[in-house]
Protein backbone atom coordinates (compact mmCIF):
# COMPACT_ATOMS: atom_id res chain seq x y z
CA UNK A 1 0.00 0.00 0.00
CA UNK A 2 2.79 2.21 0.78
CA UNK A 3 4.30 2.31 -2.18
CA UNK A 4 2.33 0.52 -5.45
CA UNK A 5 4.23 -0.31 -8.59
CA UNK A 6 2.40 0.83 -11.13
CA UNK A 7 1.47 -0.06 -14.05
CA UNK A 8 3.41 1.97 -16.83
CA UNK A 9 0.66 3.08 -18.54
CA UNK A 10 0.23 5.20 -15.71
CA UNK A 11 3.38 7.15 -15.61
CA UNK A 12 2.82 8.02 -19.82
CA UNK A 13 1.44 11.46 -20.65
CA UNK A 14 -2.58 10.93 -21.75
CA UNK A 15 -2.86 11.29 -25.51
CA UNK A 16 -6.23 13.06 -25.22
CA UNK A 17 -4.03 16.52 -23.70
CA UNK A 18 -6.01 19.77 -23.43
CA UNK A 19 -4.71 22.20 -26.02
CA UNK A 20 -4.18 25.55 -24.67
CA UNK A 21 -4.37 28.97 -26.64
CA UNK A 22 -1.17 30.64 -27.28
CA UNK A 23 -2.92 34.36 -26.47
CA UNK A 24 -3.83 32.73 -23.04
CA UNK A 25 -0.86 32.09 -21.74
CA UNK A 26 0.69 35.44 -19.72
CA UNK A 27 4.15 35.87 -18.52
CA UNK A 28 3.39 34.88 -15.34
CA UNK A 29 1.59 32.07 -17.01
CA UNK A 30 4.45 30.63 -18.98
CA UNK A 31 6.82 30.55 -15.44
CA UNK A 32 4.07 28.29 -14.30
CA UNK A 33 3.91 26.53 -17.37
CA UNK A 34 8.20 26.09 -17.43
CA UNK A 35 8.37 25.08 -13.74
CA UNK A 36 5.75 22.53 -14.83
CA UNK A 37 7.77 21.01 -17.42
CA UNK A 38 10.58 20.93 -15.22
CA UNK A 39 8.89 19.15 -12.11
CA UNK A 40 7.45 17.16 -14.97
CA UNK A 41 10.26 15.67 -16.11
CA UNK A 42 11.88 15.44 -12.73
CA UNK A 43 8.83 13.71 -11.43
CA UNK A 44 7.60 11.76 -14.96
CA UNK A 45 11.15 10.81 -14.91
CA UNK A 46 11.11 9.18 -11.17
CA UNK A 47 7.76 7.69 -12.36
CA UNK A 48 9.18 5.85 -15.49
CA UNK A 49 12.41 4.85 -13.38
CA UNK A 50 10.10 3.33 -10.87
CA UNK A 51 8.26 1.11 -12.99
CA UNK A 52 10.86 0.25 -15.20
CA UNK A 53 11.69 -2.65 -12.48
CA UNK A 54 8.26 -3.95 -12.91
CA UNK A 55 8.35 -3.54 -16.70
CA UNK A 56 11.83 -5.76 -17.17
CA UNK A 57 10.31 -8.33 -14.73
CA UNK A 58 9.42 -11.40 -16.53
CA UNK A 59 6.96 -13.90 -15.05
CA UNK A 60 9.66 -16.55 -14.75
CA UNK A 61 10.20 -16.69 -11.33
CA UNK A 62 5.57 -17.28 -10.92
CA UNK A 63 5.81 -20.15 -13.90
CA UNK A 64 8.79 -21.66 -11.91
CA UNK A 65 6.26 -22.25 -8.65
CA UNK A 66 4.71 -25.19 -8.37
CA UNK A 67 2.22 -25.31 -4.75
CA UNK A 68 -0.13 -27.83 -3.38
CA UNK A 69 -3.76 -26.64 -3.95
CA UNK A 70 -6.58 -27.48 -0.93
CA UNK A 71 -6.61 -31.55 -1.58
CA UNK A 72 -2.33 -31.32 -1.47
CA UNK A 73 -2.02 -32.09 -5.54
CA UNK A 74 0.95 -29.90 -6.37
CA UNK A 75 -0.30 -27.43 -8.42
CA UNK A 76 1.88 -25.90 -10.96
CA UNK A 77 1.48 -22.34 -11.87
CA UNK A 78 2.94 -22.49 -15.21
CA UNK A 79 -0.76 -24.10 -16.71
CA UNK A 80 -1.81 -20.74 -16.93
CA UNK A 81 0.85 -18.97 -18.95
CA UNK A 82 -0.85 -17.67 -21.85
CA UNK A 83 -3.68 -15.98 -19.24
CA UNK A 84 -3.57 -12.73 -17.49
CA UNK A 85 -2.83 -14.13 -14.64
CA UNK A 86 -3.87 -12.12 -11.55
CA UNK A 87 -1.75 -14.01 -8.55
CA UNK A 88 -2.97 -12.95 -5.00
CA UNK A 89 -0.73 -13.51 -1.79
CA UNK A 90 -3.35 -13.40 1.04
CA UNK A 91 -4.66 -15.38 4.19
CA UNK A 92 -7.65 -15.26 6.23
CA UNK A 93 -5.71 -13.70 9.18
CA UNK A 94 -5.33 -10.56 7.13
CA UNK A 95 -8.79 -8.82 7.29
CA UNK A 96 -8.13 -6.20 4.22
CA UNK A 97 -7.28 -9.22 1.75
CA UNK A 98 -10.74 -11.19 2.97
CA UNK A 99 -12.45 -7.70 2.29
CA UNK A 100 -10.75 -7.66 -1.39
CA UNK A 101 -11.48 -11.31 -2.32
CA UNK A 102 -15.63 -11.29 -3.28
CA UNK A 103 -14.94 -8.71 -6.07
CA UNK A 104 -12.04 -10.54 -7.58
CA UNK A 105 -14.85 -13.66 -7.19
CA UNK A 106 -16.94 -11.37 -9.38
CA UNK A 107 -14.56 -9.93 -11.50
CA UNK A 108 -13.25 -13.85 -12.11
CA UNK A 109 -16.96 -14.93 -13.25
CA UNK A 110 -17.38 -11.63 -15.70
CA UNK A 111 -13.93 -11.84 -17.34
CA UNK A 112 -13.13 -15.62 -17.45
CA UNK A 113 -14.15 -15.81 -21.21
CA UNK A 114 -12.01 -12.76 -21.60
CA UNK A 115 -8.78 -15.38 -20.36
CA UNK A 116 -8.88 -13.67 -17.52
CA UNK A 117 -7.53 -16.02 -14.41
CA UNK A 118 -7.46 -15.19 -10.91
CA UNK A 119 -4.92 -17.74 -8.47
CA UNK A 120 -4.84 -17.24 -4.80
CA UNK A 121 -1.73 -18.18 -2.85
CA UNK A 122 -2.76 -18.64 0.87
CA UNK A 123 0.11 -18.16 3.39
CA UNK A 124 -1.93 -19.57 5.86
CA UNK A 125 -3.38 -23.56 6.94
CA UNK A 126 -5.18 -25.40 4.95
CA UNK A 127 -8.23 -25.85 7.06
CA UNK A 128 -8.85 -21.99 7.59
CA UNK A 129 -8.40 -21.44 3.88
CA UNK A 130 -11.03 -24.42 3.45
CA UNK A 131 -13.29 -22.54 5.53
CA UNK A 132 -13.41 -19.17 3.93
CA UNK A 133 -13.18 -20.23 0.28
CA UNK A 134 -16.46 -21.83 1.00
CA UNK A 135 -17.69 -19.18 3.04
CA UNK A 136 -17.10 -16.46 -0.12
CA UNK A 137 -17.69 -19.49 -2.94
CA UNK A 138 -14.10 -18.90 -4.46
CA UNK A 139 -14.66 -19.89 -8.39
CA UNK A 140 -10.63 -19.92 -9.06
CA UNK A 141 -7.86 -22.32 -7.54
CA UNK A 142 -6.26 -21.34 -4.40
CA UNK A 143 -2.95 -22.88 -3.30
CA UNK A 144 -1.25 -23.40 -0.09
CA UNK A 145 1.86 -21.31 0.04
CA UNK A 146 5.10 -21.75 2.39
CA UNK A 147 8.51 -20.52 2.00
CA UNK A 148 8.28 -20.99 -1.08
CA UNK A 149 5.57 -18.49 -1.75
CA UNK A 150 6.94 -15.80 0.86
CA UNK A 151 10.70 -16.10 -1.23
CA UNK A 152 8.13 -15.61 -4.44
CA UNK A 153 6.69 -12.58 -3.57
CA UNK A 154 9.79 -11.55 -1.89
CA UNK A 155 11.39 -11.77 -5.18
CA UNK A 156 8.71 -9.84 -7.11
CA UNK A 157 9.42 -7.27 -4.79
CA UNK A 158 7.50 -7.81 -1.28
CA UNK A 159 10.04 -6.92 0.65
CA UNK A 160 8.45 -7.07 4.25
CA UNK A 161 6.32 -10.20 3.23
CA UNK A 162 2.93 -8.03 3.59
CA UNK A 163 -0.40 -9.10 2.18
CA UNK A 164 -2.50 -8.55 0.74
CA UNK A 165 -0.17 -8.46 -2.35
CA UNK A 166 -1.37 -9.16 -6.03
CA UNK A 167 0.85 -9.54 -9.31
CA UNK A 168 -0.58 -8.97 -12.14
CA UNK A 169 0.89 -10.81 -15.60
CA UNK A 170 0.12 -10.28 -19.28
CA UNK A 171 -0.52 -13.04 -21.72
CA UNK A 172 2.99 -12.81 -22.41
CA UNK A 173 4.11 -13.58 -19.22
CA UNK A 174 5.22 -10.35 -18.26
CA UNK A 175 4.61 -8.97 -14.83
CA UNK A 176 2.54 -5.43 -15.62
CA UNK A 177 1.67 -4.44 -11.91
CA UNK A 178 2.18 -5.44 -8.49
CA UNK A 179 0.32 -4.38 -5.85
CA UNK A 180 0.41 -4.31 -2.27
CA UNK A 181 -2.75 -3.28 -0.35
CA UNK A 182 -5.94 -3.68 -1.94
CA UNK A 183 -6.22 -3.33 -5.70
CA UNK A 184 -9.09 -1.32 -6.18
CA UNK A 185 -12.10 -1.91 -8.30
CA UNK A 186 -11.34 1.23 -10.59
CA UNK A 187 -8.12 0.47 -10.49
CA UNK A 188 -8.19 -3.73 -11.78
CA UNK A 189 -10.85 -2.71 -14.53
CA UNK A 190 -8.63 -0.52 -15.88
CA UNK A 191 -5.82 -2.81 -15.51
CA UNK A 192 -7.70 -5.85 -17.36
CA UNK A 193 -9.41 -3.25 -19.90
CA UNK A 194 -5.60 -2.44 -21.08
CA UNK A 195 -4.92 -5.87 -20.84
CA UNK A 196 -7.70 -7.18 -23.28
CA UNK A 197 -7.06 -4.64 -25.39
CA UNK B 1 3.06 26.44 -26.49
CA UNK B 2 0.47 24.01 -27.03
CA UNK B 3 3.69 21.71 -26.36
CA UNK B 4 3.44 23.02 -22.84
CA UNK B 5 0.14 22.03 -22.06
CA UNK B 6 1.19 18.07 -23.57
CA UNK B 7 3.21 18.09 -19.90
CA UNK B 8 0.73 19.29 -17.57
CA UNK B 9 -1.26 15.75 -17.99
CA UNK B 10 2.16 14.07 -17.84
CA UNK B 11 2.73 16.08 -14.84
CA UNK B 12 -0.32 14.92 -12.95
CA UNK B 13 0.13 10.80 -13.88
CA UNK B 14 3.44 11.51 -12.82
CA UNK B 15 2.88 12.86 -9.97
CA UNK B 16 0.29 10.33 -9.30
CA UNK B 17 2.85 7.34 -9.87
CA UNK B 18 5.76 8.83 -8.18
CA UNK B 19 4.24 10.23 -5.45
CA UNK B 20 3.18 7.93 -3.48
CA UNK B 21 0.10 9.41 -1.02
CA UNK B 22 0.77 6.91 1.55
CA UNK B 23 3.21 6.75 4.97
CA UNK B 24 5.79 4.01 3.75
CA UNK B 25 5.28 0.85 5.83
CA UNK B 26 7.49 0.26 9.01
CA UNK B 27 9.08 -3.22 9.03
CA UNK B 28 7.29 -5.40 11.69
CA UNK B 29 9.90 -5.27 14.39
CA UNK B 30 9.50 -1.31 14.30
CA UNK B 31 5.84 -1.24 13.93
CA UNK B 32 5.36 -3.50 16.84
CA UNK B 33 8.33 -3.22 18.49
CA UNK B 34 9.10 -5.70 21.55
CA UNK B 35 10.81 -5.59 25.03
CA UNK B 36 10.99 -7.62 28.08
CA UNK B 37 12.77 -7.17 31.49
CA UNK B 38 12.88 -9.73 34.29
CA UNK B 39 10.49 -8.58 37.29
CA UNK B 40 11.53 -11.54 39.67
CA UNK B 41 13.70 -14.87 39.22
CA UNK B 42 9.91 -16.21 38.22
CA UNK B 43 8.39 -13.51 36.12
CA UNK B 44 9.17 -12.00 32.89
CA UNK B 45 7.66 -8.46 31.75
CA UNK B 46 7.29 -8.59 28.37
CA UNK B 47 6.14 -5.23 26.24
CA UNK B 48 5.12 -4.02 22.52
CA UNK B 49 5.06 -0.56 21.78
CA UNK B 50 3.30 -0.22 18.56
CA UNK B 51 3.50 2.81 16.49
CA UNK B 52 0.74 4.91 15.18
CA UNK B 53 -1.51 3.36 12.93
CA UNK B 54 -0.45 0.07 13.46
CA UNK B 55 -2.16 -2.93 15.54
CA UNK B 56 -1.49 -6.51 17.09
CA UNK B 57 -4.27 -9.13 17.47
CA UNK B 58 -4.45 -9.96 21.06
CA UNK B 59 -5.26 -13.69 20.40
CA UNK B 60 -2.29 -14.09 18.35
CA UNK B 61 0.06 -13.27 21.29
CA UNK B 62 1.99 -15.85 22.71
CA UNK B 63 5.25 -16.57 24.70
CA UNK B 64 7.16 -19.64 25.31
CA UNK B 65 10.56 -20.58 26.97
CA UNK B 66 12.71 -23.59 25.52
CA UNK B 67 10.20 -25.98 25.29
CA UNK B 68 7.44 -25.49 27.52
CA UNK B 69 4.46 -24.31 25.21
CA UNK B 70 3.05 -21.56 25.88
CA UNK B 71 2.97 -19.73 28.61
CA UNK B 72 -0.53 -18.57 30.43
CA UNK B 73 0.65 -14.78 29.94
CA UNK B 74 -1.25 -12.26 31.54
CA UNK B 75 -2.41 -10.42 28.41
CA UNK B 76 -4.56 -6.98 29.15
CA UNK B 77 -8.12 -6.26 27.71
CA UNK B 78 -7.50 -5.03 24.19
CA UNK B 79 -9.83 -2.98 22.45
CA UNK B 80 -12.87 -4.78 20.38
CA UNK B 81 -13.47 -5.41 17.10
CA UNK B 82 -15.25 -7.22 15.04
CA UNK B 83 -14.16 -9.54 12.32
CA UNK B 84 -16.07 -10.68 9.66
CA UNK B 85 -14.71 -14.13 9.81
CA UNK B 86 -13.25 -14.66 13.22
CA UNK B 87 -16.04 -12.77 15.02
CA UNK B 88 -15.35 -10.24 18.26
CA UNK B 89 -11.23 -10.07 18.16
CA UNK B 90 -9.13 -7.62 20.61
CA UNK B 91 -6.46 -5.64 19.75
CA UNK B 92 -3.51 -3.37 20.94
CA UNK B 93 -2.62 0.01 20.23
CA UNK B 94 0.51 1.66 21.57
CA UNK B 95 2.10 0.62 24.35
CA UNK B 96 0.96 -2.97 25.95
CA UNK B 97 2.93 -4.34 29.03
CA UNK B 98 1.92 -8.26 29.23
CA UNK B 99 3.00 -10.46 32.46
CA UNK B 100 4.44 -13.95 31.56
CA UNK B 101 4.47 -16.02 34.21
CA UNK B 102 7.53 -18.63 34.14
CA UNK B 103 6.93 -22.29 34.78
CA UNK B 104 9.47 -22.47 37.97
CA UNK B 105 11.68 -20.00 39.63
CA UNK B 106 15.64 -19.83 37.86
CA UNK B 107 17.53 -17.41 40.01
CA UNK B 108 20.14 -15.75 38.05
CA UNK B 109 19.45 -17.72 34.59
CA UNK B 110 19.47 -15.94 31.76
CA UNK B 111 16.54 -17.94 29.07
CA UNK B 112 15.40 -17.14 25.41
CA UNK B 113 11.78 -16.01 25.49
CA UNK B 114 9.77 -16.99 22.40
CA UNK B 115 7.35 -14.48 21.44
CA UNK B 116 5.15 -14.75 18.33
CA UNK B 117 2.47 -11.68 17.66
CA UNK B 118 0.83 -10.54 13.99
CA UNK B 119 -0.45 -7.42 13.52
CA UNK B 120 -1.75 -4.89 10.44
CA UNK B 121 -1.52 -1.37 9.29
CA UNK B 122 -3.94 1.04 8.99
CA UNK B 123 -2.96 1.53 5.49
CA UNK B 124 -4.62 -2.19 5.18
CA UNK B 125 -1.96 -4.70 5.28
CA UNK B 126 -1.37 -7.17 7.47
CA UNK B 127 2.23 -8.49 8.11
CA UNK B 128 2.65 -12.39 8.53
CA UNK B 129 3.08 -13.84 12.11
CA UNK B 130 6.44 -12.33 13.35
CA UNK B 131 8.39 -14.75 15.82
CA UNK B 132 10.98 -12.90 17.89
CA UNK B 133 13.57 -13.99 20.58
CA UNK B 134 14.77 -12.49 23.46
CA UNK B 135 17.62 -13.17 26.11
CA UNK B 136 16.49 -12.27 29.34
CA UNK B 137 18.43 -12.46 32.41
CA UNK B 138 16.75 -13.28 35.67
CA UNK B 139 17.49 -11.82 38.89
CA UNK B 140 19.04 -13.94 41.84
CA UNK B 141 15.93 -14.72 44.57
CA UNK B 142 15.15 -11.54 45.89
CA UNK B 143 16.98 -9.48 43.44
CA UNK B 144 15.93 -6.39 41.61
CA UNK B 145 14.11 -6.05 38.12
CA UNK B 146 16.17 -6.82 35.35
CA UNK B 147 16.56 -3.67 32.10
CA UNK B 148 14.30 -3.91 29.77
CA UNK B 149 16.20 -5.04 26.86
CA UNK B 150 15.04 -4.85 22.64
CA UNK B 151 14.28 -8.12 20.63
CA UNK B 152 16.60 -8.70 18.16
CA UNK B 153 14.97 -8.11 14.71
CA UNK B 154 13.94 -11.34 12.88
CA UNK B 155 15.33 -12.58 9.87
CA UNK B 156 12.13 -15.08 9.06
CA UNK B 157 8.72 -15.08 10.13
CA UNK B 158 9.33 -18.96 9.40
CA UNK B 159 10.44 -21.65 12.03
Amino acid sequence: MSEPLRPVMEAQPASDAPTVERRAISRRGFVIASVCIGAAALFGGFALFRSRGTRARDGAAVFATTLPDLDGKETALSQWRGKILLVNFWATWCAPCREEMPHFVAVQSRDAGKGVQFVGIAVDQADKVREFVKEIKLNYPVLIGGLGAIELSKALGNELSALPFTIVLDRSGNVVHTQLGQLKARELDTLLESLQA
Amino acid sequence: MAAVSLFLPAFAAAFAAGLPAQPKLLPPEQAFRLSARALDPSTIEARFDVADGYYLYRDRIHFSVGSSGDLPAELPKGQRKHDEFFGDVETYRGPVVIRVPLPAAIPGRTLTLHADSQGCADVGVCYPPNPQKLEVALPASGGKPGPYVEAAASKSWLK
